[in-house]
């Protein structure tokens, strides 16, 4: 018998805990603290806690053409054909959940093989934080916009210590749990002003942060007149990462007749494909790569199973900014493929996949916010910070 | 020949473990492995740095030394992970160096069946506490104004949290301060909350209880005070020594003294934590309207009882519909009160209910401080034996009929009036 831990990031929300998997036999089976995360201190919400689960339940186990199971040469073959459409007819969406790794092959795929005119990202969200976890337990005035703590619980937890050191908690928006916790609240179903009396406080505030999910719109408009710094909460593990490729909400358009899909979703959480299946039987084809099941892998025509997050190794940023580490705790499943090796299969090993190293290296050279940043020293347990945008 | 009671200084007779103190509890471990006394170490490695421990499975004795040296960041709950990753020691042999916490949570599983502890040689290892890795960081960065990358050993020893690291010059510093101190400040820097409040700092109820309180003289930095606390430990110690793995002397009566003295400073300063703590929580009503207070930050992501050594039923009643009414954050008063009911008379006090809860909810101090209480009424000292809890007393069969027939439901009617 053999048992280790394996440290990595949860696949679930923006705040990028630190967690260990429990490895026994080459399998993943449970979910230890790691006290040394600089995020979370070995602190974890629900879905952290079966992060090992989200690798064993739903999962797509077989390449599919149409329903059926097929070799993987024939899904490729029958993938490869959504090169007949013109790039104004594909729409390709990457999930805001890959490593940054697999997000930019998939972008540079999208880009220079299909030729897609539509790019977007399902779950992300826009936005950058000028403050940092670390800022927020000594900020003294946080006002928090929309349920923040319950959707972040991990990043919530610093709001404590605001309280704790006499800070105050503002809220504006509608009766929720983050509502409860807070010293002063208006509640409101829709915002697009403060009172007065919390611009007054955010004012004479020595370190006040204004707090808000990355896709409240509503919520940022009010942030940018604020003299505050700003705490933008991604929902999704790297939807900070999406951001920085310079990806925005996927949206569907008139004229996609194929979508190509990534849809990264880990067990547990919403499907966040649901939106998206009202609109998809007007498409041709569809290709979607994914490693658990989502509404739209019965929708697909081609579906091409994938390693799940903690299977494969690779980055990810966390709201703030952080760059860390995603380690290989379990095997990939038999007839599932790393998604950098899918997008290398698919184009005809046109990228190179299994070092990720390199991959990074020409991430860094390509988006500004990561140039000089070394792959090696995201290694580190304290990660590392993106360059200020 | 050693025999329960006795107390030696042990060192290892092996080059390659670089361990605390005359590396004992390695070649100890290493002997048991070798020795085929054990089918596998549970060991404490060094992860990432000096701040992360993490636990490993050894089977190979050549691995062993890789988990010399002692790391007072981690707090591990190995006791947990055998009963849930390795059957509960049912089908193997393992030994595990134990905290205090730790072989107090063995000892409360093992009650529970949960654990075979005929299978289990436990390593005790005198614990003035531990410091949470990311709180030790800025402790040492704010506090000690070193930079915490540099530091490569860090101890407790004489009252002080003593850290050595290494200057610009490439020269080896080591900086003290008082526990006592760092722990009064505001910023709550020092030990975990749970270690100020603990009393259990010679892990007696382990197979052996070792440590460097009470090394003194030549033999001081060099071996290790070796307590023998059962027959197994004593037939480790005497294979290892037979087989010329550890090497042992008698310690230094001065060093007996010493020892004593300092488990003695040890305890009241646990006992000068926990009533200032406990006294925080208020009495009475007021107690309970704070915990009631505190616990509405609660999300029900049930982290505290994923961790717990003691919860371990399969079907938990905080799940149960008619008990707490699903998907409602922050859940019932109940939810904390099911927790209460079922661990309180057996808490071990090993904190991570408290450190590890999304919402920092001082769990483990409530929970704590009600085991102190029920202690006090029943008697019941969790961790300590293989005393049964307060609870098992009762066949919930015969007590429901019991009350039942007194005609009233009202348990503090029953039991508590005179």
């Amino acid at each position: 018998m053999e048992m280790e831990y394996v440290t990595t990031t949860c696949p679930y929300c923006g705040t990028g805990c630190g967690l260990n998997l429990i490895v026994v036999n080459g399998k993943a089976v449970g979910v230890a603290p790691y006290h040394r995360s600089p995020v979370s201190s070995g602190k974890l919400c629900t879905r952290g806690l079966h992060a090992a689960k989200a690798l064993t339940e739903w999962r797509i186990e077989k390449p599919c053409v149409r329903g059926e199971s097929v070799t993987w040469d024939v899904a490729l073959t029958e993938a490869k054909k959504i090169s007949g459409y013109s790039g104004d007819e594909i729409a390709v969406a990457i999930s805001s959940r890959l490593t940054n790794e697999a997000m930019f092959l998939a972008l540079r795929y999208a880009r220079e093989v299909l030729g897609a005119g539509n790019i977007g990202v399902v779950g992300g969200g826009c936005g950058k934080s000028t403050g940092k976890l670390s800022e927020l337990a000594k900020a003294d005035v946080v006002l928090m916009i929309g349920d923040v703590m319950k959707r972040l619980p991990v990043t919530g937890n610093k709001l404590y210590h605001v309280q704790k050191h006499g800070g105050k908690l503002l809220y504006l928006g509608p009766e929720s749990y983050t509502a409860v916790q807070a010293d002063a609240t208006f509640i409101t179903e829709e915002y697009t002003t403060i009172p007065a009396e919390f611009t007054e406080a955010i004012t004479v505030a020595a370190n006040p942060v204004v707090m808000y999910l990355a896709g409240d719109a509503a919520a940022a408009a009010i942030a940018t007149n604020l003299p505050a710094k700003t705490a933008v909460l991604y929902e999704t593990n790297n939807g900070r990462g999406a951001a920085l490729l310079g990806l925005e909400q996927f949206v569907l358009g008139e004229k996609t007749k194929a979508l190509f899909i990534i849809t990264e979703t880990p067990e547990r959480e919403e499907d966040i494909y649901a939106d998206l299946i009202q609109e998809v039987n007007k498409l041709e084809m569809i290709v979607a790569i994914g490693s658990n099941a989502t509404y739209l892998s019965d929708a697909a025509t081609v579906l091409l199973p994938s390693a799940a997050l903690n299977e494969y190794p690779g980055t990810v940023t966390n709201w703030e900014g952080r760059v860390q580490k995603v380690r290989a705790a379990s095997a990939v499943p038999e007839d599932a493929k790393c998604p950098c090796e899918i997008i290398s299969l698919l184009s005809d090993g046109k990228y190179a996949w299994e070092d990720k190293a390199a991959i990074f290296a020409d991430l860094a050279a390509a988006v500004p916010a990561y140039t000089d940043i070394a792959y090696e020293e995201i290694e580190k347990p304290d990660g590392i910070f993106i360059k200020e945008e | 020949m050693t025999a329960k009671g006795d107390m030696v200084y042990a060192w290892t007779t092996s080059s390659d473990i670089h361990g605390e103190c005359g590396g004992a509890v390695t070649a100890l471990l290493q002997h048991a492995l070798a020795s085929g006394m054990v089918d596998a170490v549970l060991a404490v490695c060094r992860g990432a740095d000096l701040y992360d421990a993490k636990l490993e499975l050894i089977t190979d004795p050549a691995q062993m030394p890789k988990s010399a040296g002692s790391l007072h960041c981690g707090t591990l709950l190995s006791a947990k992970m055998v009963k849930k990753y390795l059957g509960g020691a049912k089908d193997m042999k393992i030994a595990v160096p134990v905290k205090g916490c730790d072989a107090m949570a063995f000892y409360e599983l093992a009650k529970r069946n949960q654990i075979n502890l005929d299978n289990v040689i436990l390593i005790g290892l005198n614990c003035g506490g531990t410091v949470s890795p990311m709180i030790a960081r800025e402790m040492i960065a704010e506090k000690y104004e070193v930079n915490p990358d540099t530091v490569f050993k860090e101890e407790i020893d004489k009252g002080q949290f003593i850290i050595e690291y290494t200057d610009e010059n490439g020269g080896h510093q080591h900086k003290g301060i008082s526990i006592e101190k760092l722990e009064e400040e505001p910023e709550g820097y020092g030990r975990r909350l749970n270690c100020q409040r603990c009393k259990c700092k010679v892990p007696r109820q382990a197979d052996l209880a070792c440590g460097n309180w009470g090394v003194i003289g030549e033999k001081a930095g060099k071996a290790t005070f070796v307590e023998i606390c059962s027959e197994k430990g004593a037939a480790l110690l005497d294979a290892a020594v037979s087989a010329g793995a550890v090497a042992t002397c008698a310690p230094e009566p001065k060093g007996l003294e010493i020892r004593g003295k300092v488990e003695n400073a040890m305890l009241k300063l646990g006992d000068k934590n926990r009533a200032h703590q406990f006294a925080e929580l208020g009495e009475g009503r007021e107690r309970l309207e704070k915990i009631m207070k505190l616990s509405s930050r609660c999300i029900a992501c049930r982290a505290c009882i994923e961790n717990c050594p003691i919860c371990y039923c399969v079907e938990c009643s905080t799940a149960k519909p008619h008990l707490v009414r699903p998907g409602q954050v922050p859940p019932d008063f109940m939810f904390h009160l099911i927790r209460f009911a079922h661990i309180a008379d057996s808490c071990i006090n090993c904190g991570q209910c408290q450190e590890l809860c999304p919402m920092d909810i001082p769990n483990a101090l409530f929970m704590h401080a009600q085991q102190v209480e029920l202690e006090k009424m029943f008697g019941h000292k969790p961790g300590y034996d293989m005393t049964m809890p307060v609870l098992s007393y009762a066949e919930e069969m015969e007590e429901r009929a019991r009350l039942n027939a007194t005609g009233s439901d009202m348990i503090f009617e029953n039991v508590f009036k005179e």
